[in-house]
């Protein structure tokens, strides 16, 4: 991107966590004291196949600078395939973005079990600098969405 | 062969269909009151009724939204509604024993200018993979296609974006787009802001796109509604393209075949993943 990226705020990175992995990987990224940056709003979900692509089009739509989902690894699912259908999805979202022009790093998908504390914060503290690097979204504050 | 000639065989086969009973309608293409309209959409009921369907190089709508009609149908079908049709009966939406496709040779409809329509222009299907009866021509070999896929920017999306007037026609247009209450519609919750902003229309088209991945058969009927001109197939365009390649499968195709976002499989691949593409 341009070097003149400039943030007059945090940048805001809604994560949408499954509550039985990624949710309790979070979890115990803060007990065990784990730094990550602030800047994850986490929704937590039943399952990353129940997070309809809708819910990460609206959220960029409405201003976040980045989105993350994360899930179970393939195989370990709660409801034995709900991350699989997750997969194939998210696949399927990622390009379409990028074929829309969205920079590609403003999403990132990925798997996090409920013992990867460590896996956790690293991820937020990555994808937090892949967004900073981008600059705000220019969706959000107003900026372009009473352009066109 | 020509359209005349089809046309009369077409006209034939269905009388005869009506005649012995064999559907109950023929879903078809009428005659155009105009010179610059379109063939309307009309349903034969009774044998004389079959001599009212035309086949000409102005049959644009897709016909399969038009489906299921009471008691069996025979449904007139250029190769992209046929597709449509059978993507229909994957999805179970229609019973395969409710439905006749007659498929109709087909090189490509124009605009009321003459011009082949965009959508034609890029199809390289000439005849109905899945029919019942074929209405045979002879240019019902595939051809080969120059790649008009053009650059996927976000200047080019936003341009497009312009355009649109949040009128939903490429939606009503669209065989695929059967849901009772669209997302868009829907209040609770309301995923579409009322001002027809950019949040707007990045929300309907890519809502959109994200549920016709895999399931566009590349019929044109959206941008052929489109009043104000949206090129809203490019986005859909290269989703199928990707499903096409990651995936194996193409819409409309294969009658048995499972519909592929309904579908996983643990040798998919991580794509586009944080951490790389790294099989687990
Ligand atoms: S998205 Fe457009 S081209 Fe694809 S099936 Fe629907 S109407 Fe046809
Ligand atoms: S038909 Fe055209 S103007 Fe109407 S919603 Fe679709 S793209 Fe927008």
């Amino acid at each position: 991107m341009e070097d003149r990226v400039v943030w007059k705020r945090a940048p805001v990175i809604i994560a949408f966590l499954c509550n039985w992995c990624s949710y309790a990987g979070a979890d115990l990224a803060g007990t065990s004291r784990q730094q990550y940056p602030p800047s994850v709003r986490v929704i937590r979900v039943p399952c990353s196949g129940r997070v309809n692509p809708i819910y990460i089009i609206k959220a960029l739509a409405d201003g976040a600078d980045g989105v993350m989902v994360s899930g179970c690894h393939p195989g370990d699912c709660h409801y034995l395939a709900g991350n699989m259908y997750a997969r194939r999805r998210f696949a399927v979202l990622k390009k379409l973005l990028e074929i829309s022009g969205m920079e590609p790093d403003r999403v990132h998908f990925t798997w996090v079990s409920a013992s990867e504390g460590t896996r956790f914060a690293e991820v937020v503290r990555d994808v937090t600098d892949k967004v900073r690097a981008l600059g705000p979204n220019a969706l959000a504050d107003g900026g372009s969405r009473y352009e066109l | 062969m020509s359209f005349e000639t089809q046309q009369k065989e077409l006209r034939d086969l269905c009388a005869a269909l009506l005649r012995d009973g064999a559907v109950e309608s023929v879903i078809g293409f009428g005659e155009r009151s105009d010179s610059c309209c379109v063939c309307p959409p009309i349903a034969a009921k009774r044998e004389k009724d079959a001599g009212k369907l035309a086949w000409n190089s102005r049959c644009v709508p897709n016909l399969a939204p038009y489906l299921p009609l009471r008691g069996k149908t025979a449904i007139v079908a250029k190769p992209c509604d046929a597709r449509a049709v059978v993507n229909l009966i994957v999805e179970r939406q229609i019973p395969r024993e409710s439905v006749r496709i007659i498929g109709m040779d087909c090189a490509g409809m124009t605009g009321a200018d003459g011009n082949p329509l965009r959508a034609c222009a890029e199809c390289g299907e000439r005849r109905a993979p899945v029919a019942d009866d074929i209405i045979a021509n002879e240019i019902s070999s595939r051809r080969e296609l120059e790649d008009t896929r053009g650059e996927y920017s976000a200047k080019r999306f936003k341009d497009e974006m312009k355009k649109c007037i949040l009128c939903f026609s490429c939606r009503q247009a669209c065989y695929g787009c059967y849901c009772q209450t669209c997302f868009a519609d829907r209040v609770l919750p309301n995923w579409q802001p009322a001002e027809p902003g950019f949040g707007a229309k990045m929300t309907y088209h890519l809502g959109r796109a994200m549920h016709l991945a895999g399931r566009c058969v590349e019929c044109g009927a959206c941008e052929n509604a489109c009043a104000s001109g949206v090129d809203v197939r490019y986005i859909i365009r290269g989703v199928t393209e990707f499903i096409e390649k990651e995936y194996g499968f193409r819409a409309g195709i294969d009658i048995e075949a499972s519909p592929v976002m309904q579908s996983c499989s643990m040798d998919d691949r991580n794509v586009g993943f944080w951490g790389g593409d790294e099989r687990e």
